[in-house]
């Protein structure tokens, strides 16, 4: 409850809609309930009476009352649309907001599959319910003691048939409620596994067909299926019983009306308008009932919606600027020393106590097996992940004093999974410059090799990339995920892995192009092959997060024990012709 | 992400929403007639059901049409001529009536469960098995999350229908017509005055469907280029902060969420007219009905208060089922539209048929022979021309040439995930066309780049290969293919249960496990591509050990991408834009200076 009550500042602006709406609700549920004792009146007073006078002014008022309540009702539609939509819309845009600016670590706290959930599936939940809260659950409970107090008032004389009728409503509606609770939870399980074997086999075909499973699948399917058709069925038959069920209690109801009335109609305690508002007050009694604990239902359910929305906007990103950051221009120098960083922090450190020096214009390599920590150096430089222990200096000072804007736009980084958006190549080149120019970005998907591919397209470099970039090789993602950067000229260059998958030949080409263009930047290059960094300047050699062996090529093969090996095990391996 | 989750089936809504909702504008199908058709096709099986329910509903809605009359009759009869014995004499009948037909309607929905949920069962099998028997081409075509929506949404749509709307069809037929017919016989001036309400309720309901129509529309447009931009900024979130573009990704957010705010409001706005609407004119009819009734019953034109209470009773029957027929329209059709697209996929064609009296083998040689053969995708666009080989049994053929040059389309021709467009594939001496498709990929065996493994144990997925092998048979095969080293380390060992996919796993363990897998199968003729991706260096050691045993006696094609694999290859095909350039083995090729040699030179000089 208590994150509900956290995200009350986001109806604050709203709060005046808000009010009004569930006032507005109330006024047409005052008008359905005046209804019936109107009625009992004409029937008693009027036609009784005979009194054609008072018959049409008693029509006159039920006519009235019925615009009144369709103002109140449209009333309420309105402030309740109103509210809940720009309520959503605004926690929407404070969710994204609080998003993009989350570190690596807060994001992997929640993971991106949740974060995005939680902005599309999550508000929307949020955005119903509030609807409901305004609209369903003023009317249902409001209708429900409305008509109880009506009746106590104007039909005494049967109000001890509410006493039987209305708990045994209340409890068959909360017994049921609870066991399709528990049923359609089985069901889920069911639908899930169905939905698991499909997709499974949608993903799978290719080597069902090859080993011909056809028939081993269709076994394992029929299983699933008639567990699913078997459990659907008796959910619903079970929750099929409370519709007949509570039609049921409320005619006995009316049974118990009729007769009571009969009886006391005898000795004149009772008119007969009276038994027929009774009826009436007494069917809105049981569709208030209803509907108050459907909505209670369906905002049980936005609770856990709202914990996690709240979850999400509390979360302070770990990673911000100090106070006047420092703002000035770059030159490329980097320092670690002594750093030690892990992601998890009860977990053995990923890196530990690394220390080197990288001057402006040098190469470095990185290499060591899958797991060995040579990303997360990487990583640390545009302060993606803090580290734990240490310090990190680029031009001698310290990184956390520099602006973050300064810092990461002084760094080209090519991270190692190739992400692209769903825009055209250049879009995509440029999203590392603006500014940039045509000759420049031309120079960029050249120096990545990507030219000669992109020069292949529809339109060229206006080519539409598909989100995921299906359209694209992996090979063909790299180079333009390098151009990308490539575009920035920057002070330092980061290249993680980003080769994996560009053939042998290309990647030659590119680290001569790199060479030639980048001859002031200090870079960074990560691979687990030897041939993407036996030219460096330096290269530092990582086993288990430690440094196990820095030097040239030459001077490795000569004293690192674990250099040597990865050397040998790649001979075997040898080049890779094409992608 | 996987966008297409089957919606989930959550507890249905227990009690009706005052006034029906409006969820947004109905998906019509294109051939109404012929879809409902099929769906009677599979009802047919469940008559008995169907005819029973149909018998309960029209009785148990007569049923409910006879309590307001008896009520009427109850009070202007009995109890306002103080008849009190006679009067509970019939509210014992009254009671009974109201037993009977609470027992019918659960009979009814008892019924029509079975009945929608047997078919929807059979539907759901029919599709999956299917799924297994359509060509490859067919998965190439379509999106999976195109194929995995009409099984659970579009599916569940007609589910829906079923177990509901028919019924409701049904009973709101009957009931507005047989209130028409009580109200008629109790007092006609009455019954005009009601019946005058009804096109009051169309006409209205008509007009707010119009537009909301078209506003949903519009929000539905917003809602999913929204979602989409989400989706993919959030995915490449650390894109965005490492070239300092949050500002820009909130600002150009703030302009989708702004559309989608002024056009839901829009949206939400007029659909939530139609409940109070309708609210409104139930009020006015019963008012009327009351208004009228009772000037009638003073000026003596045969209405009493009994009618009066029979007909305020019927009114409230006769209104809400007008109300909810709408919504109950766009249900049924958008179940319709859903049915539709799943008898779309039910008559796509199936693989190719065995030609009569089709070869199975025991044991293939391996002689694999390509004559002149030509393939496309799509017409006048050829992928192969004229590609001619010879594979001896127990040879290795590695394949090299650029992306899509057409290497895997090749091996896609040899175990028929494709048929070639001409030309001749042999097998043994024999068109591969004249073997029993089961038969023939039973002694192919395949290892993928990036292999599937399903969700089970990893022993499940290595006795793929063969579903009767023993546990010893399945160890044996993944100490053959080096995977038994990291299996033992895994948590559970063999019994260690992947997820979907086996995303659990790095790359290099799942093609561990494909190639055991194959290794189990024992193929006579092999498939194979090499991954490019980098694996770390012990693994990639194991992979290429694996291979080297998997490999052995057996006729092997490669897509080959290491230096090491197509220099061991007994014949290397160059391959570029769908024709063979070059062929040989890796010295008669150097010596042709050719293309291959000039790769080579290339990759060396460095």
């Amino acid at each position: 409850m208590q994150a509900v009550v956290s995200l009350k500042k986001y109806i604050k602006p709203y709060l005046a809609f808000a009010i009004i709406a569930p006032l507005m609700m109330v006024l047409e549920v005052a008008m359905d309930l005046v209804q019936p004792t109107i009625m009992q009146h004409i029937i008693d007073n009027g036609i009784a009476k005979e009194d054609t006078s008072y018959v049409i002014q008693m029509f006159g008022l039920m006519i009235l009352s019925a615009v009144i309540g369709l103002m109140g009702g449209a009333g309420c539609s309105i402030y309740a649309s109103k509210t809940a939509i720009n309520f959503a819309a605004d926690i929407r845009q404070d969710l994204y907001e609080t998003i993009t600016y989350f570190s690596n670590s807060n994001k992997d706290h929640f993971t991106l599959g949740k974060l995005i959930t939680n902005i599309t599936s999550d508000v929307e939940m949020l955005q119903r319910a509030l609807t409901m809260l305004l609209k369903i659950f003023v009317r249902g409970p409001f209708t429900f003691i409305g008509a109880i107090i009506i009746v106590f008032f104007t039909a005494r004389e049967l109000f001890p048939i509410l006493l039987v009728v209305v708990p045994i409503l209340a409890l068959s509606i909360f017994f049921f409620t609870k066991l399709s609770g528990n049923l359609f939870l089985k069901v889920q399980e069911a639908v899930d596994a169905v939905n698991t074997k499909v997709q499974e086999n949608l993903a799978g075909i290719r080597v069902i067909k090859a080993y011909n499973r056809k028939d081993h699948q269709i076994e394992q399917f029929t299983t699933v299926n008639a567990t699913l058709m078997k459990r659907n069925i008796q959910a619903d038959q079970i929750i099929g019983i409370l519709m007949p069920l509570t039609a049921f209690v409320v005619n006995m109801g009316i049974i118990a009306a009729l007769w009571m009335g009969a009886i006391k109609i005898e000795s004149s305690t009772i008119d007969v308008g009276v038994i027929l508002a009774f009826i009436n007050y007494l069917m809105m009694i049981m569709g208030g009932l209803m509907s108050s604990s459907n909505v209670l239902m369906q905002i049980a359910r936005a609770v856990p919606s709202a914990k996690r929305i709240v979850s999400v906007l509390e979360e302070k990103s770990e990673i911000t600027n100090i106070e006047n950051p420092l703002k000035i221009t770059i030159k490329g120098e980097v320092e670690f020393e002594d750093v030690s960083f892990a992601y998890n922090k009860n977990n053995e450190p990923v890196l530990k106590n690394i220390s080197f020096r990288a001057e402006p214009g040098e190469t470095i390599g990185i290499i060591g097996m899958t797991g060995s920590g040579k990303s997360s150096i990487v990583k640390l430089i545009p302060r993606m992940f803090q580290a734990d222990q240490g310090s990190i200096k680029i031009d001698g000072r310290p990184i956390e004093d520099y602006d973050l804007q300064t810092l990461r736009a002084a760094i080209g980084f090519t991270p190692q999974k190739a992400t692209l958006f769903s825009r055209t190549i250049e879009e995509n080149v440029k999203y590392g410059n603006d500014e940039a120019n045509l000759p420049q970005l031309i120079e960029a998907l050249e120096s990545s090799c990507a030219l000669e591919f992109v020069e292949q397209l529809e339109n060229r470099e206006q080519h539409m990339i598909t989100q995921g970039a299906t359209n694209l090789s992996g090979g063909q993602k790299q180079r333009l995920a390098m151009a990308r950067a490539f575009i920035r000229k920057p002070a330092i260059l980061i290249l993680d892995d980003t080769t994996s998958a560009v053939d042998s030949i290309s990647e030659k080409r590119i680290q001569r192009a790199i060479e030639e263009n980048f001859k002031e930047s200090t870079k960074f290059i990560v691979s687990s092959k030897i041939s993407s960094i036996r030219h460096a300047d330096r290269i530092l050699v990582l086993d288990d997060g430690v440094i196990v062996g820095q030097g040239t090529h030459e001077e490795l093969l000569g004293d690192s024990k674990h250099y040597q090996e990865i050397v040998s095990t790649q001979l075997v391996r040898g080049g890779t012709l094409n992608e | 992400m996987n966008k297409t989750q089957g919606r989930p089936s959550g507890p249905p809504p227990i009690g009706r929403h005052p006034g029906p909702r409006f969820n947004g504008p109905a998906e019509k199908a294109k051939n109404q007639k012929a879809t409902l058709k099929r769906i009677w096709s599979y009802l047919k099986n469940q008559r008995i059901g169907i005819i029973s329910s149909i018998l309960f509903v029209i009785i148990s809605t007569i049923l409910s049409l006879l309590g307001p009359l008896l009520i009427g009759i109850i009070i202007d009869d009995y109890i306002l001529k103080f008849n009190i014995d006679g009067a509970i004499r019939m509210v014992l009948l009254l009671a009974g009536t109201y037993i009977i037909s609470a027992l019918f309607i659960w009979l009814q929905i008892f019924m029509m469960i079975r009945v929608s949920q047997k078919t929807i069962r059979e539907l759901r099998q029919h599709l999956f098995e299917k799924f297994q028997s359509l060509p490859i081409a067919v998965y190439d075509k379509r999106q999976q999350g195109d194929l995995m929506s009409r099984m659970t949404n579009d599916i569940e749509n007609l589910n829906a229908a079923l177990s509901q709307s028919i019924i409701q069809i049904v009973s709101t037929v009957l009931s507005v017509v047989g209130t028409g017919i009580a109200m008629f016989y109790l007092n006609w001036v009455l019954a005009v005055v009601t019946l005058l309400v009804i096109p009051i309720i169309i006409w209205s309901t008509k007009q707010i469907i119009k537009r909301s129509s078209k506003n949903f529309s519009q929000r539905q447009r917003d809602l999913g280029s929204l979602n989409g931009f989400i989706e993919e900024t959030i995915s490449n979130s650390h894109i965005t902060a490492l070239f300092g573009k949050e500002k820009q990704a909130v600002s150009q957010f703030k302009e989708a969420n702004e559309r989608l705010r002024a056009s839901a409001l829009k949206a939400d706005i007029t659909s939530g007219f139609l409940g109070p609407i309708n609210n409104f004119i139930n009020n006015l009819g019963i008012g009327l009905v009351i208004g009228v009734g009772a000037l009638l019953a003073i000026g003596n034109f045969g209405v009493s208060v009994g009618v009066i209470a029979s007909f305020v009773t019927y009114t409230r029957q006769f209104f809400r089922p007008i109300n909810q027929l709408s919504n109950l329209f766009n249900t049924f059709q958008s179940a319709i539209a859903g049915a539709e697209r799943v008898f779309e996929i039910l008559d796509e064609q199936g693989e190719a048929a065995d030609v009569p009296d089709a070869v199975a083998k025991n044991r293939y040689n391996g002689d694999v022979e390509f004559r002149n053969v030509n393939f496309c995708y799509q017409p006048n666009k050829p992928v192969l021309r004229n590609v001619t080989f010879r594979a001896k049994a127990g040879d290795t053929i590695a394949f090299v040439g650029p992306t899509g040059s057409g290497k895997t389309s090749i091996i896609q021709l040899l175990n028929r995930f494709y048929d070639a467009t001409s030309g001749e594939i042999l097998i043994d001496g024999h068109n591969i066309k004249r073997y029993a498709m089961d038969n023939l990929r039973n002694h192919i065996g395949v290892v993928l780049q990036d292999t599937y493994l399903f969700s089970g144990t990893v022993r499940e997925n290595i006795r793929y290969g063969k579903l009767s092998a023993t546990d010893e048979e399945v160890e044996h095969a993944a100490k053959t293919a080096y995977a038994h080293n990291f299996i033992k380390y895994l948590p559970e060992g063999y019994e260690t249960i992947l997820v979907s996919g086996g995303m659990n796993l790095s790359q290099g363990q799942r093609q561990l496990i494909a190639i055991a897998r194959a290794i189990l199968e024992d193929p006579d003729i092999l498939i194979l591509d090499e991954a490019t991706s980098s694996v770390d260096t012990m693994t990639e050691v194991h992979i290429q050990k694996g291979l080297t045993n998997l490999m052995q006696g057996r006729t092997s094609f490669v897509i080959a991408h290491r230096l090491k694999t197509i220099e061991n290859a007994d014949q290397i095909l160059v391959i570029k834009d769908g024709s063979i350039l070059e062929q040989g083995d890796h010295d008669g090729l150097m010596k042709q200076n050719g293309l291959y040699a000039s790769l080579q030179h290339q990759l060396q000089m460095g």
